[in-house]
């Protein structure tokens, strides 16, 4: 919109752009980082895509050795709708109720992630003069190097998981070694305070009750 | 970013999903329940021979054939070409140009700056970091205004703030040198490049 006025009005175009620029770019960063946040959809709307065509070609083939009097491929348009028709019959029952199951089921997955709201698990951080989309588990993994550091154990002995809420800090200590759980939550509450991620996962330190041996 | 048409894609998965389960549970029900067996037969069975008498009433003169079933053919190659036209619509949306704009001085004339400059300049920027796995810089069309989106894969254990902080100074040094603003999504991602690279030893 802002470069159609612009050209429009080339003796204040420079103004003008200046100003339309920074609305359209807040704009437009809100809808990227919606965008960017949330799920297109695009492998299950190949996979339907797909299917459909599949589906259609196969009919397609049917109805035109039809239409030009050739003997039906795998069966004939007209016998398939009559066994439609007389569909609990002709079928075993198990049979037919496994491929209503099947066909539900794919159903179900088509129609769940067209209504479910499809968020990505992703934070955002907020930065002057770009937007910042962090993928949580780059965020899990720079809190297990914190954690790791502060609890002074292998990286094997710390797992991490970031959800959209909450950070769970699984530490296993060495054997023999005592971990305070109170440092681990200190370094891990630190490291998220100065990245300040949007919306900020609480925290949860879980140390296991079992050590590990000669790590 | 892209402009994938997400709206549509909800749309249609939506319908199919409603077809799909539908026609499930209803297989279902015809192999559990004797009476719906009975109501489908006496449904259906009234709809096939709806449709027959149409085909029987649509042929072509002196031949056995109908011709419903070239109109058929023709319907299911147009849903074959609109699937394959919804296909291409994924992930489209990348722009050649960073910059199209008018020249504000004297000169008569456009100014376009390809969006290769700001991709190749701030890939090889990140290009010697040792905290990173890889890199990738696009330019995309958002609503006719380009914009650009930096990805970055960070090796384990990288702090993502500190990462975007200086990706949004060399952000600021390309603003300085094309000299306008364009929206820049910095998106710091995990993948199978980040997750089986070794740890950055010294830090």
């Amino acid at each position: 919109m802002s470069s159609v006025i612009e050209r429009q009005n080339p003796a204040d175009g420079h103004h003008r752009n200046a100003g339309a620029l920074g609305r359209d770019g807040s704009v437009d960063m809100d809808r990227i980082l919606h965008r960017e946040t949330h799920s297109s959809r695009a492998t299950a709307a190949c996979i339907a895509a797909v299917l459909v065509i599949l589906l259609s070609l196969y009919a397609l083939l049917e109805a035109a050795v039809r239409a030009i009097g050739q003997p039906p491929w795998l069966i004939d348009p007209q016998t398939a709708a009559e066994r439609i028709v007389a569909l609990p019959d002709g079928m075993p029952p198990l049979l037919l109720g496994v491929i209503g199951a099947v066909v539900a089921a794919a159903g179900l997955f088509f129609f769940l992630s067209a209504i479910l709201p499809g968020r990505r698990a992703k934070h955002l951080l907020d930065m002057p003069r770009v937007a910042v989309v962090v993928d949580d588990e780059v965020i899990a993994s720079s809190l297990a190097r914190r954690a790791r550091l502060a609890a002074n154990v292998t990286p094997e002995q710390v797992m991490v998981v970031v959800s959209q809420r909450q950070a769970i800090v699984n530490v296993r200590p060495t054997s023999g070694v005592p971990v305070s759980e109170n440092a681990v939550r200190e370094a891990v509450e630190d490291e998220l305070r100065s990245m300040a991620p949007v919306p900020v996962p609480s925290v949860r330190v879980n140390l296991a009750e079992t050590g590990v041996i000669g790590a | 970013m892209n402009s994938t048409p997400r709206l549509l894609n909800r749309i249609l998965i939506g319908i199919l999903g409603l077809a799909l389960l539908s026609a499930g549970i209803l297989l279902m029900l015809l192999a559990a329940v004797p009476a719906v067996g009975a109501w489908w037969q006496a449904w259906s069975g009234g709809v096939w021979a709806g449709a027959s008498q149409m085909l029987g009433a649509a042929r072509f003169p002196g031949r056995q054939e109908s011709w419903l079933w070239i109109v058929l053919a023709l319907a299911l190659i147009l849903l074959t070409g609109l699937m394959v036209a919804w296909i291409a619509q994924q992930g489209k949306g990348r722009s050649d140009l960073l910059l199209a704009a008018e020249d504000p001085g004297g000169v008569p004339g456009d100014v376009r700056i390809g969006s290769g400059v700001a991709e190749q300049s701030l890939k090889e920027a990140f290009a010697e970091r040792a905290d990173l796995a890889g890199t990738s810089v696009a330019t995309y069309d958002v609503r006719g205004e380009p914009a650009l989106r930096i990805r970055l894969h960070p090796r384990p254990g990288v702090a993502p703030h500190l990462l975007a902080e200086d990706a949004a100074a060399l952000v600021s040094a390309l603003d300085s040198v094309v000299g306008r603003e364009t929206p820049v999504l910095v998106h710091i991602a995990a993948g199978a490049r980040t997750r089986f690279s070794r740890a950055e030893r010294v830090r």
